[in-house]
């Protein structure tokens, strides 16, 4: 499997550099059978990287120990169903991954590309060549996964105990796809730049391919989010841990453009702005690329560091020059088709939201690269993480949920004082009704407090829309169903993009109140003994054990019961005084009002060959809280150490998922009002070249 | 009165400080976890500490500043806004200044009509479209009259009603 693997690597080689000189030679001396075959050496692009993926995948179906790769990834007692995990589990697999979505989503790309950009493509073909040129060309230079050890070693070192999670066959190639995803829009227009076409038939191909890429991003984020919540026992979802926000910045690029090139579509204008974004998302995802392979930060993530920094680091450099390079040089060309006609329009908004979110990723990409700064200039480590990020990044995002609400209010071009008028005063109203009924429940928190008040205008618009438009599609007889989703497929675009405003909103509700309203506590319990925090009691029942030859693994059977706090007030005071949230009870005896509501069964491993912990919590959930128990440790008396928490609206966190789907998939449905519009200017370019 | 801003240290448990602190400070030997979220023996130790020094009535700072003696500047999750560290926290700041400055100047810039060269350049398919669709909503096949005056390629409700 190592030869062929190593092979399809070389061709992969060659036929990218083909593909790239040749469609450039193609061009330059105009010879269009050159550019026909540079195309098809992309199309083969697909063929190697898939015969050295299936030769990689082969290699550890069949335990193939002499390969480097294998040996250190696998073994023979992993369940077999982790072969697909373990092949991108490291460094050289994952790269291997990463070509292979790229040569397949390139390929496709091109294919299907309108034939209006005939001109241009060439020069798409050229950049996809050069990106996935350096990737097999660090494949087969430096990270070869094919790599052949001297002595064949009896078993594997298998696969890391972190990984061996369902949440792993989704997580890492989504974000990993997603990320690399962003070279396609990026290579449509610095081709269209590079070709001379400075109109704008690139939008539309670029916005698909970047509105899926950011869609895969995103759902891989949250799923990652989900994962370390639920499962692994992190305590949190979102640590701004560097991997993560490596993953953030260019996402939050992507949403800045998958805004602003709906001006570009409808307007002809931002056409300078569009063609940044893409470059500065583009290169962020090579600063992700490089932080990701031995780059210069800590990470939990460090499942695939390596020495690879270097190089990486120098495609990061070549890829920030050569975007900004050619930027510079078409900028006079970009000019809007129209002037801004004012500043209470919808453009005008979307260039403020482009603003913040480029503030935001400004402020991540700060605190990433602080330590660094830190260490040059004086030679003395910091650490910048959550506490830091929450308090700097915090108020700028708050302001996005604002425009979120602002920017649909107001119409394109100009919006009239009435127009104001008669589309904000019941959203603010509400907003501020909000605000004013958690105020009198004694709510604490203003910070918190304000973002629902912001959060209620923003759904409240929303709805006011879709109610609005609804109504008056059902008084020309359509039932309410039908009008809505007709409503909808009038303008996909629009109301896609509100349905993942919608998915934003609810995690916002789970962001505030998990991080503004958690209440934790921690304790030993023998068996028999209760922790009580607020009205919750968890009662440590039983151990079971499921240990393995590779691990030590532990689980503690957990009855939870709803109390009722007024028979605990003696021990509540008590432990109050003390200074501690919650109390220990060591009678197992139930009291009044006490409910058996659910039973966890939070579990807890330790990986002897990894010298590695890993955990699955305990959770309760429901739509108002989260009871969520991590196992910290089963101590060598017999007692369990447990860190328990309660975590408001975190199951809003999770719902948002599949709404944030469906509304992507709704904004990018191929319109059908755009097809006759297309046909018609297909036949108009036609006819002009004839 | 309502107080705006924090709840004061006062306020709250001393098990719900403990845990502020405890996210506060990092793991000294994990990769980027703080003592909370980490199970190594020095974080167990850590927070053994914190507790501690909590019962002694130690404030938030002066446990952070034991702390920052023993293990140096990087065992703060956030650095200090002082110094040096200064500039971590007015960065964000500026970065936010300059993004609104800019994005204000731009849209300034764009007011004025600088828009000429590129109708000379590009073919314009936009106005042909505009012009298509309005002929579809003339024959009737071009439907989009709820969203009518959020849809720029008809003339908004207003203009049309004056």
């Amino acid at each position: 499997m190592a030869e062929l693997g190593t092979m399809a690597l070389l061709i992969g080689l060659g036929v990218n550099a083909y593909s790239l000189l040749g469609s450039i030679i193609g061009v330059k001396i105009g010879l269009p059978e050159l550019i026909v075959s540079s195309r098809r050496a992309l199309y083969m692009s697909i063929l190697s990287a898939s015969v050295a993926s299936t030769a990689l995948i082969a290699a550890f179906v069949q335990n193939e120990f002499a390969i480097k790769y294998v040996a250190d990834h696998s073994n023979t007692i992993m369940d077999r169903a982790y072969v697909w995990v373990a092949f991108y589990s490291g460094n050289e697999g994952s790269l291997l991954y990463i070509v292979l979505i790229l040569s397949i989503i390139s390929s496709i790309s091109v294919r299907f590309a309108p034939k209006q950009l005939a001109r241009s493509i060439p020069w798409t073909i050229a950049i996809l060549a050069g990106v996935q040129l350096f990737y097999f060309f660090v494949l087969s230079f430096f990270a070869n996964p094919f790599e052949l050890l001297e002595t064949v070693p009896a078993e594997g070192r298998g696969i890391n105990p972190l990984l061996t999670h369902p949440g792993m066959f989704s997580h890492p190639p989504l974000l990993m796809g997603g990320l690399i995803a962003i070279t396609i829009p990026f290579a449509f227009s610095s081709g269209a730049l590079l070709a001379g076409n400075y109109g704008d038939d690139w939008v539309n191909v670029a916005r698909i391919s970047a509105i899926l890429g950011w869609g895969v991003l995103g759902t891989g984020m949250l799923l990652g989010a989900w994962w370390a919540y639920t499962i692994l026992g992190w305590g949190g979802y979102w640590a701004w841990d560097p991997i993560e926000n490596v993953a953030l910045m260019p996402w939050l690029v992507m949403t800045a453009f998958a805004h602003s090139i709906m001006v570009q579509k409808r307007r002809g204008m931002f056409r300078m702005w569009n063609v940044a974004l893409l470059n500065i998302a583009f290169v962020l995802a090579q600063l992700g690329m490089f932080i990701n392979r031995g780059g210069p930060v800590v990470s939990v993530h460090s499942f695939a560091a390596s020495t690879l920094g270097m190089i990486f680091l120098g495609f990061l450099m070549f890829s920030l020059i050569f975007a900004f390079t050619l930027f510079l040089w078409r900028m006079p060309r970009l000019k809007s088709d129209r002037a801004m006609e004012s500043f209470l329009s919808r453009e005008a908004s979307f260039l403020v939201n482009n603003f913040l979110f480029l503030a935001v990723m400004g402020i991540t990409l700060w605190g990433v690269l602080f330590p660094l700064f830190s260490d040059l200039a004086r030679d003395v480590s910091v650490s910048v993480s959550a506490p830091y990020f929450d308090r700097a990044n915090g108020p700028v995002l708050l302001g996005i949920v604002v425009m979120m609400g602002v920017g649909p209010l107001l119409p394109w071009r100009k919006a009239s004082s009435r127009s104001l008028r008669q589309w904000f005063i019941w959203p603010t109203a509400v907003g501020i009704l909000t605000i004013l009924v958690l105020l009198s429940l004694g709510v604490k928190r203003p910070v918190a407090i304000f973002s629902f008040g912001v959060i209620a205008f923003v759904a409240f618009a929303i709805l006011e829309e879709w109610a609005r438009g609804t109504l008056a599609r059902h008084r020309n007889g359509e039932n309410w169903a039908k009008a809505w989703w007709k409503l909808v497929n009038g303008n996909r675009p629009r109301h896609g993009g509100y349905i993942v405003h919608i998915s934003i909103l609810m995690l916002g509700l789970g962001i505030i109140g998990t991080n503004f309203y958690q209440q934790r506590t921690d304790g030993a319990l023998e068996i028999g003994q209760s922790l009580v925090l607020d009205n919750y009691r968890i009662e440590y029942v039983d151990i079971g054990d499921s240990s393995r030859p590779d691990r030590i693994a532990k689980w503690a059977e957990l009855s939870v019961y709803n109390i009722d706090v007024n028979s605990y007030a003696t021990e509540k005071s008590t432990a109050k005084a003390q200074g501690s949230t919650g109390f220990t009870l060591d009678d197992s005896t139930l009291r009044p009002g006490d409910r058996l509501i659910s039973q966890i069964n939070p579990w807890h491993g330790f990986y002897l060959d990894f010298n590695m912990a890993s955990v699955r919590s305990g959770i309760r959930s429901t739509i108002i809280e989260d009871l969520y128990v991590i196992p910290r440790d089963f101590l060598p008396d017999g007692r369990v150490s447990l860190a328990v928490s309660i975590n408001p609206l975190a199951w809003w966190l999770w719902a948002a998922g599949p709404i944030f789907i469906l509304g992507t998939m709704v904004a990018l449905w191929p319109q059908a009002a755009d097809r006759p519009d297309t046909q018609m200017k297909t036949r108009i370019t036609r006819e002009s070249e004839i | 009165m309502i107080t705006f801003g924090c709840i004061r240290e006062e306020d709250i448990t001393l098990e719900q400080r403990m845990h502020q602190l405890n996210n506060q400070l990092m793991c000294p030997v994990c990769d980027a976890q703080t003592i909370d979220g980490s199970n190594a023996q020095i974080s167990k130790d850590m927070r053994a500490k914190v507790q501690e020094l909590l019962d002694e009535g130690k404030s938030n700072s002066e446990i952070k500043d034991y702390f920052v003696l023993r293990y140096g500047e990087d065992i703060l999750a956030a650095p200090k806004g002082i110094g040096f560290n200064l500039l971590a926290w007015i960065m964000p700041v500026f970065i936010f200044l300059a993004g609104i400055s800019i994005a204000f100047l731009a849209l300034k810039n764009m007011r004025r009509a600088n828009t000429k060269a590129a109708l000379t350049v590009t073919y314009k398919q936009h106005d042909l479209s505009e012009y298509l669709k309005q002929v579809d909503t003339d024959l009737g096949i071009y439907e989009d009259k709820i969203s009518q005056d959020h849809n720029p390629n008809n003339q908004s409700a207003d203009e049309r009603k004056s």
